[in-house]
Formats: structure tokens, C-alpha cells, sequence
């Protein structure tokens, strides 16, 4: 009987479901396209953010998810969000997390043009593919570059876009399933998590966006977050249904 | 809420974030934690014993996250009804206290753990370093855990912004994003500039120098308070403005315009930043030119 009842609520809440898997090969594109250098960037000795990418990701991502907490909040206020409403979020979030990555990557430029003294350069590619400035005379020897030239930077707010839109959209369809804030927020935390952690398997510590040649790698991590994504929306479905099954409230 | 009250308390969250980015950023140069820990770490195995302090935890992220959630949970626990009715700032105070110790704690094993690995490449305990620096990192740590903390109580106080996330989360999230800039701006001028001050300013750094740390200071041999003195000049309120302006044109856009006008406020901001960018990237080739040693291309 209860197996019945979890199919059914299962079915019930497909559209969640399949929100949370979206949301989730949002976020594991969008890491793609985070310039990221770890730690030789750290030491301009690679070109990004000198940072790891799922730290970056996340920080960007989530501080999304604060913005579009608060809107989903003043929305409800009128009944639960529809699917007007929850694109409004979702811009919301991805906005708020690309003001993030975008501010973070150029005061990161301030600091290795005005602190080391060294101009945004990536020996990926020789023109860069957005402003067609040469590239290599302008990387240090024995580096593969330094800072974010306008490609790397252009690729973050894509990043930060990607990652605030998905963690924005798990958000809102855990809010469907549970419309509690809290459980809500720590799931689409977590989800966002392993979203952010599976590709970067794939970036190997550095990347640095779409000219980047690890950035064809990418389906395999969609598959990755795929599997992950859909096994986690119904675990996010049921926790809180079981609950409401066994008499909780 | 009245707009110039929600003005009023985006400007006070902006300033709480760029002091708390500031000393998040320089905690971290103390302490040696995070991406320019990879040098400090190798210095001693390709040869060159130090005073440097030495304590990568875990990225700053989310050690940072971890201080400012447990801030939180004590300061919601304190002000709860049930257990003492704290105020808020007695309560906010004892929580970035409780988290300031966390940072003992796990900075005094990280130093003694780590170095008492590196005793066969000369790197001894050094007592006085840990003596003299753990008590700076603790008062850092506290300060950005105590700013974090009241911007997440002021977001998350129903009479004031009201935020539906539960106190320790939306600090949780704060302490990521400091830990997520300070990790990304004010890091880079310790790890590329005041690590490897013998080489030339402006000369890139050659993969091979790896590890090649600077060990001795204006007087005497190094440390890390010498490196926060250092940092604290640009790298410090270079990650402080970073946090300060993310804290704060994320909530005034949301404070000031609602709806699709914020959205389309954010994306404005977003090109500003981008053009910006790019003059101060044409600024800097122009300013400092192609690199002298440059034959040809570099093969990725």
C-alpha cells in the first residue's frame, strides 16, 4: 500500500522531478564556463580566477539562491507561484549570482594588474575569441597566463547566469514539493553541491570557459548530473512525503 | 518597510561585508590557508625551511562557512525565548566568539599537524610562531564571523528584511561567498606578489620558481604578521569592497526596484561591469606591454 502511495506521489510530482534535473544540468554547465585557475592562478601562473571551481560556483550560485528566496517569498504572498512567476525567480537568482562572479573577477583583475603587475593574458588561445587581441606576447614565461581577459570574464557572468538559474529552479520546485523554506534551501544547497562537484571531474582544477578544450567534455558530465539530479528529486520528493505517509506533519 | 529604512539597512550590510571581507582576506593571509598554501607547503621540500604559518584546513569557503553557521546557530540558540532572550548583539558577539575558538582549534592542529610532517625537509614547530599568530588569526576570524553574522540577523529578522531562509543558513551562504572572494581577489596579491617579493614586480611568476618562497623581511626573517602588515595595504580592502559591493548592489537592486525592473537593473549592472573590464584590461596592455622574453608562441 505504501508502495503504491510513493509511485503515486512520485508521478504526482514529475514536473518537480524534472525542474530539479534541469536545474541541475543548468548548474553543471554553468561550471563549465566558470574561468577557473585553482591554485596556480592563485599565483598567476594560470589564467582565472585563482580559486577551486566548485567553491567559485557555488558562491556565485548561492548567493543567487538568497535573492531568490526572498522574491519567492514576496510572490507567494499572492499563492503559490506559477510558472510566470517562478521564471521571475529564477532571473532574480541568475542575476544575483552573475552580479557576484562578476564583481569577484574584476576586482580579481585589480589585483594582478595593479598588485603583480601583469596584464590578462591566456596562452589557450592566441586572439581572443571575443576582442581578437593577441594573447600570447602578453604571457609571462613559464606561465600558461594570468587574470581574465575579456573572454574569461564574458564566460564567468555565462557561469554565474547558468548557476543562479539552477539552483533558483531546484529551489522553487522543492518549495512546490515541501513549501518549506528551510528544508527547501538545504536541499537545493546540497543539490547544488553535487552538481558542482560531478564536472569537476572534468575540469581537472583549470579551465577557462568555452574556448577552453576541456570545455568538450561537457556531455559527459550532463550525463553525470543526469543520473545524479534525478536520483536526488525523488529523494527530495519523498523525504519530506514519507514524513506526511507515517503521520508526520 | 519604509524605503529610506531599507536603504538605511542596505548601506549597513555594505560596510558590515567590506569589513568583514577585509579581514576574512587577511585571516587567511595569517594563517596561509587556502591556493597560496601550496607554496608555503613546498617550500620546505624544494629546500627552503620557514616562519611562514601553515594551516590549509580546507578552502576558505567553506571553513568560512562553517565559522559563520555556527555564529549563527549559538546566537539564534542564546536569543531563543526558551534558553535566555539574549539580545541580539550580546548574542551575536558570544557566537562569532564561539566560532573565533573553532578557528583555534582547527588552525593550532592544522600548523602542528603540518609541520610536524615536514621534519625530515628541515621545517621544524616553531612554538613562538604558533604563540605570536594564533591569537591574530582568532581576532580576524572573529571579526568576519561577527560582520557576517549580523548581516545574515539583519536579513533574517522578520521586522526588518525578513528573509524566509532559516539564521544559519543565509550565514552559511554569507561565509561561502567571503570565503569564495577573499579565496579569488585579496589571495592572489599574497600568493603572486608577497610570496615571491624577490622577484621582479610585474615579471610573471615561471612555474619553475615554485615553491621559491620569500623568507626574509624588511628586518629579519619573515612571518606571517609581516605578510598581513603587507597585504593589508591592497589584497585586504581589495577583497572588502569586492564582498561590500556584492552584498550590497544585490540588495539594493532587490530593495530599491522589484519585480522585472530589478532583473533588468541587475543585467545593467552586469554590462557596466563587463565594459569596465575591459578598459581596465586595454589600460593594462598598454601600460605594461608585451613581455620582453617573448619568442613566438607558447604552446598551450
Amino acid at each position: 500500500m505504501t508502495d503504491v502511495t510513493i509511485v503515486g506521489m512520485l508521478m504526482g510530482n514529475l514536473p518537480s522531478i524534472i525542474g530539479i534535473i534541469i536545474g541541475g544540468l543548468c548548474i553543471a554547465v554553468g561550471v563549465h564556463f566558470v574561468p577557473v585557475g585553482g591554485a596556480p592562478a592563485a599565483m598567476a601562473q594560470a589564467t582565472g580566477i585563482g580559486t577551486g571551481t566548485v567553491q567559485l560556483a557555488a558562491g556565485s550560485g548561492l548567493t543567487g539562491l538568497l535573492a531568490a528566496g526572498y522574491m519567492y517569498m514576496t510572490l507567494s504572498a499572492a499563492g503559490t507561484p506559477g510558472i510566470t512567476e517562478i521564471v521571475l525567480i529564477c532571473a532574480t537568482g541568475a542575476v544575483g549570482a552573475m552580479i557576484m562572479i562578476s564583481v569577484t573577477m574584476l576586482v580579481g583583475n585589480w589585483v594582478y594588474i595593479y598588485g603583480v603587475g601583469v596584464p590578462p593574458a591566456s596562452a589557450k588561445k592566441d586572439y581572443d575569441p571575443i576582442t581578437g587581441d593577441s594573447q600570447a606576447p602578453y604571457v609571462a614565461a613559464g606561465t600558461v597566463g594570468q587574470g581574465l581577459p575579456t573572454v574569461c570574464f564574458v564566460c564567468g557572468t555565462i557561469g554565474g547566469f547558468l548557476g543562479g538559474l539552477g539552483g533558483s529552479l531546484i529551489y522553487c520546485m522543492l518549495m512546490w514539493v515541501n513549501g518549506d523554506p528551510a528544508i527547501s534551501s538545504i536541499f537545493a544547497i546540497g543539490v547544488f553541491l553535487v552538481n558542482a562537484v560531478l564536472p569537476s571531474y572534468n575540469i581537472q582544477g583549470t579551465i577557462e570557459g568555452f574556448h577552453d578544450p576541456k570545455f568538450k567534455r561537457v556531455p559527459k558530465a550532463i550525463l553525470a548530473c543526469f543520473i545524479a539530479s534525478l536520483l536526488y528529486g525523488i529523494i527530495a520528493v519523498t523525504i519530506p512525503g514519507i514524513a506526511m505517509l507515517t503521520g508526520g506533519s | 518597510m519604509d524605503p529610506a529604512m531599507g536603504m538605511g539597512l542596505v548601506a549597513l550590510m555594505g560596510a558590515a561585508a567590506t569589513v568583514a571581507g577585509c579581514s576574512e582576506d587577511l585571516e587567511s593571509d595569517i594563517g596561509s590557508q587556502s591556493n597560496p598554501n601550496s607554496q608555503v607547503q613546498l617550500a620546505a621540500q624544494v629546500g627552503y625551511p620557514h616562519r611562514i604559518f601553515n594551516k590549509a584546513i580546507s578552502g576558505e569557503p567553506p571553513s568560512n562557512a562553517m565559522y559563520c553557521a555556527v555564529g549563527a546557530g549559538v546566537a539564534m540558540v542564546l536569543m531563543s525565548e526558551s534558553v535566555m532572550s539574549a539580545s541580539p548583539l550580546i548574542a551575536i558577539a558570544i557566537g562569532a566568539f564561539v566560532a573565533a575558538l573553532l578557528n583555534g582549534v582547527f588552525s593550532t592542529t592544522s600548523y602542528l599537524g603540518r609541520n610536524a610532517s615536514q621534519t625530515r625537509f628541515n621545517q621544524y614547530v616553531y612554538l613562538d610562531v604558533l604563540r605570536n599568530q594564533i591569537l591574530s588569526l582568532m581576532g580576524h576570524a572573529y571579526i568576519t564571523t561577527f560582520c557576517i553574522v549580523l548581516i545574515s540577523y539583519v536579513m533574517w529578522n522578520q521586522n526588518l528584511i525578513g528573509h524566509p531562509f532559516p539564521f544559519p543558513v543565509i550565514a552559511l551562504i554569507w561565509g561561502l561567498c567571503v570565503g569564495a572572494i577573499g579565496s579569488s581577489t585579496g589571495d592572489v596579491h599574497y600568493g603572486a606578489e608577497r610570496e615571491f617579493q624577490d622577484f621582479k614586480f610585474g615579471s610573471g611568476l615561471n612555474a619553475a620558481d615554485s615553491g621559491n618562497i620569500t623568507r626574509f623581511a624588511e628586518a629579519g626573517v619573515r612571518s606571517s604578521m609581516d605578510n598581513a602588515w603587507f597585504c593589508s595595504k591592497f589584497g585586504g580592502p581589495a577583497t572588502g569592497i569586492a564582498f561590500g559591493m556584492v552584498v550590497f548592489l544585490d540588495n539594493w537592486r532587490s530593495t530599491a526596484f522589484s519585480g522585472w525592473t530589478a532583473v533588468v537593473v541587475g543585467v545593467v549592472i552586469v554590462l557596466v561591469l563587463v565594459i569596465y573590464n575591459r578598459k581596465v584590461e586595454t589600460y593594462a596592455r598598454k601600460k605594461y606591454g608585451p613581455f620582453p622574453e617573448y619568442a613566438g608562441d607558447i604552446e598551450a
